[in-house]
């Protein structure tokens, strides 16, 4: 074991408290000062670890036990991996890719990578060899970072039509004792002839870090690509640092928070959102076991903050539906009592109204009654607010959430905005909005189109190779065109309406927004996600994707035989009950904005099928195309 | 199409708080072998006891021949013509061959039939016949393999559960139980529902199967189709493409398509 081998440690007390309840903000209060200097991601993480040394950092559980990183170690082994890197004669701008789950080793290769002054770009391990192989080619990537012997086959596929790269990593060598390749290297060796390089040349990594400039290109983002080839998104350093700045303006954390790290580091919402500023902040990053492991581990962890996307926080709710409903008849009355108490209070703080004494009293019986068992199955008992992203969410479900009295903060960004761009504030939130624009950015409505603008050194600084599409996306005044359409409010106050390409014109000329249905039905525990059709067509259609456990649960418990998926979702029961989901949901919309369709997807997707994006959201296009003969049929009578 | 003999709804076992089967919806037809697949633990032993009525399932029914068995008495079972071959033969080791294979036929009055029957196991398996008198504990593996199978013949069943034959066989000895199994089924018309870990034999020899994992059925479809899917490939007949390194470790996510 090196020197910067990790230590074992117990898992961290409970360092800040959460509010007592929702009318209490005081625990989310921003903060304006520079908590850790340096103008690049290097630069800050060469600060950090001086300042903070001992501290713990990074958390990994490895065969069960949690293994703990302080900075000291995590710069020892970032050092070595750079000066190994420096080695193999990587150059300043030049392209290092990642192709692993979120793992510590992730994090180490970045900062690495970064302290080098070179580009990091972030390849999902759910991509098939044909993406790894288009991604690298399109990035030239020079050294490719892989997690494990499963990864390395992708990359050894298409190896040959790389000529460009030069060196593959491996994280993890199990299984790998006898595999010999000039070309392949375990991450051990490389640290090894980081320590070589180091002792020859001492402080070579250091003079490389300072060389960054914060104009210098950080990061490259692919954006999933749901029409045509993913596109990079060049991030610089200053506008990395400039976001994990604001971020602390809004959803401030600091040195005694615990999060969760298990996003995909290649999107943006976890890098910016949890890597970097947890690098900025001195916040705790816990990695899960792995993607499957993710429910247990918020449950272990009990993160003080936590950043999800929308799929996420309704697997925990319908979870917490699912066993409410196997629970007595006394749990269920004290459930539906409190989380009355919790709705009565929810209310009462979104219409800007005082909590009085009486109903804080039941408030805090509700809670020792039902709703800290609920908030304890599901991990977020110490949570001091959670941040959702990435995709719409239903308000009913923020409510939710906010009726358990913890403070569920809408943000909205993208890749091209480097992460949020506009911020619920914890003091005023409007669930169904996604806040107001960030304190970093100016956020704007095109009076013609009513397409959102942003612009502010966040922005990106284009798509690598495609000056065209970046010219079509930034105007010349700087003004960034998302794609997604929307409203502001007079406080500012932003609503998303859809994406802009997504809006549907019925054939009867009826302007109809598909995400506000579609978010209404993925509320539904029943329901993962929903596509909307209807574009050019007499009336509204969706195709929907079950929640497998929940509807086998259903299925179960109402007698309806059923051996496989596919015979599950053909049960004339279970199309009933997605019906009867679809009724609910057409009765809070007007008559042309009812869905009068539907049909389910008869194979289980996941991420690895060309169905789903990364993130698991079901592909508009590629769906529409995939199942035209289905859709067409739901037209025909 | 021939009618089901053997109908399972929604059915769900546990032993204690542990779930063994999930919700299992299975049908056998009339004169087939079905078969059902699945790794240590899935499941498939504890289908075959609820069927047999050794343990009462939770929720869920069962149908033999068109009449609910649902949790009734074992030896009721065995009278309405459906015999278990439990798992590891289970033979009365100190009873000769001969006497075990009366105990098959203890719930039958026809003399001569239980006569005939008796001739026919000893043409299935000459070796029982030169064994007779002997204790059927001191029979190898493989005879008492042949003698709890005989033994369950005997009962003169419409339906036999037949729980891993292949069990500590040697793959020759095997084989030649699956061939007299396909026998007995031609023959006979005797209806079977194997339940096997050697994917391989089972596959050839039954008509139809389904593969349970972690107490649910994730796939099911005629022997022939299921030889061709990839997920069974891998994860059943245990080819693979070595990938690019020429060994792999790793394995793909199961899909069941």
């Amino acid at each position: 074991m090196t020197s910067s081998s990790p230590s074992f440690t117990a898992a961290p007390a409970a360092r800040l408290r959460p509010s007592p309840g929702l009318w209490d903000t005081s625990s989310i209060q921003p903060r304006r000062g520079i908590a850790m200097p340096g103008e690049t991601v290097p630069a800050i993480f060469w600060n950090a670890v001086r300042a903070r040394g001992d501290q713990v950092w990074l958390r990994q559980k490895e065969l069960g036990i949690w293994r703990s990183w302080s900075w000291r170690q995590t710069g020892e082994a970032v050092e070595e991996i750079a000066a190994g890197l420096l080695a193999l004669g990587l150059a300043p701008g030049e392209c290092v890719s990642i192709l692993s789950n979120t793992v510590v080793e992730w994090v180490l290769a970045d900062l690495a990578v970064l302290s080098c002054g070179a580009v990091c770009n972030g390849i999902y391990p759910t991509d098939a060899p044909v993406q790894v192989h288009y991604l690298c080619e399109d990035s030239r990537t020079r050294v490719l970072f892989v997690e494990d012997d499963e990864q390395l086959d992708k990359a050894l596929e298409v190896r040959e039509r790389l000529p460009q790269l030069e060196r593959i990593v491996v994280f993890d060598m199990e299984g790998l004792r006898d595999f010999r390749d000039p070309g392949v290297m375990s991450l051990d060796q490389l640290r090894v002839l980081g320590r070589e390089h180091m002792a020859a040349q001492p402080g070579a990594v250091q003079a490389r870090a300072a060389q960054c400039r914060p104009q210098d290109v950080a990061i490259l983002i692919y954006t999933s690509g749901t029409t045509g080839k993913p596109k990079g998104a060049m991030h610089s350093h200053g506008a990395l640092v400039y976001v994990v700045h604001g971020y602390n303006t809004f959803i401030a954390q600091d040195e005694r928070d615990e999060r969760m790290c298990f996003l995909p580091l290649c999107h943006v919402a976890e890098r910016t959102g949890g890597e970097y500023f947890a690098l900025y902040s001195g916040s705790v990053l816990n990695f899960v076991e792995n993607p499957e492991t993710v429910p247990e581990n918020v449950r272990e962890i009990a993160p003080t903050v936590l950043n999800a996307v929308p799929r996420v926080w309704e697997k925990f709710y319908s979870g917490i539906m699912i066993s409410l409903k196997e629970a007595g008849a006394v749990q269920q009355a004290a459930y539906a009592w409190s989380i009355g108490v919790g709705e009565q209070i929810a209310q009462r703080v979104l219409a800007g109204q005082p909590v009085g004494a009486a109903l804080k009293l039941k408030f805090r019986l509700a809670r020792a009654l039902a709703l800290d068992n609920v908030r304890k199955a599901i991990g977020i008992h110490r949570a001091r607010f959670v941040v959702t992203g990435a995709a719409p969410i239903s308000p009913d479900l923020v409510r939710w959430y906010l009726a358990l009295g913890i403070p569920m903060l809408e943000v909205w960004g993208m890749t091209e905005t480097c992460g949020a761009a506009t911020g619920m504030p914890a003091g005023r939130i409007r669930p169904g909005s996604i806040g107001t624009a960030s304190a970093y950015n100016e956020v704007r409505i095109d009076s013609a189109t009513g397409e959102i603008l942003v612009r502010g050194p966040n922005v990106f600084m284009g798509y690598l190779n495609l000056p065209e599409k970046t010219a079509e996306t930034i105007d010349t005044d700087g003004w960034l065109h998302t794609g997604d359409v929307g409203s502001v409010d007079d406080e500012g106050f932003f609503r998303i309406t859809d994406r802009m390409k997504d809006i549907i014109i019925t054939a009867g000329g009826k302007n109809v927004t598909p995400s506000e249905l579609e978010n209404e039905l993925k509320f539904s525990p029943y329901i993962t996600d929903a596509v909307v059709i209807g574009d050019a067509r007499p009336y509204l259609t969706v195709i929907i994707m079950v929640d497998q456990e929940n509807v086998e649960k259903y299925a179960q418990d109402n007698d309806v035989p059923f051996s496989s998926y596919e015979s599950l979702t053909r049960a004339a029961e279970v199309q009933a009950l997605i019906q009867g989901e679809i009724d609910r949901v057409n009765a809070r919309f007007a008559r042309v904005e009812q869905i009068k369709r539907f049909f389910l997807l008869e194979t289980q997707l996941s991420a690895e099928d060309e169905e789903l994006t990364p993130t698991m959201k079901l592909k508009r296009k590629l769906v529409q195309a995939k199942y035209a003969q289905r859709i067409d049929a739901m037209y025909r009578v | 199409m021939s009618q089901d003999i053997l109908q399972l709804q929604n059915v769900e076992s546990a032993y204690g708080p542990i779930k063994a089967i999930r919700g299992v919806s299975l049908k056998v037809r009339q004169g087939e072998i079905a078969t059902v697949l699945g790794s240590n633990g899935a499941g498939k032993t504890t289908i075959l006891k609820t069927i047999s009525g050794i343990i009462d399932p939770r929720k869920g029914s069962i149908a033999f021949k068109g009449r609910d068995i649902t949790a009734k008495d074992p030896a009721f079972i065995v009278q309405q013509g459906l015999s278990h071959v439990p798992e590891g033969r289970e033979v009365f080791p100190l009873l000769s061959v001969h006497d075990n294979l009366l105990m098959g036929a203890y719930t039958r009055q026809d003399r001569d039939g239980v006569a005939r029957d008796m001739e026919t196991v000893y043409g299935y398996f000459p070796i029982l016949r030169e064994r007779t008198g002997q204790h059927a504990g001191l029979l190898s593996g493989g005879q008492q393999q042949m003698l709890a199978i005989s033994r369950a013949l005997m009962a003169a069943p419409a339906l036999i559960l037949l729980d891993e034959p292949s069990l500590g066989l040697s793959p020759k000895l095997t084989k030649e139980i699956f061939e007299i199994v396909v026998r007995i089924n031609r023959e006979r018309g005797t209806t079977i529902l194997l339940v096997e870990q050697n994917a391989n034999m089972a596959l050839n020899a039954a008509d139809y199967g389904y593969v349970l994992e972690n107490g649910r059925i994730v796939l099911e479809d005629p022997c022939d189709r299921l030889r061709e899917k990839e997920d069974i490939k891998e994860f059943y007949l245990g080819m693979k493409d070595d990938g690019v390194r020429g060994e792999r470790r790793w394995k793909k996510k199961k899909t069941w398509r």
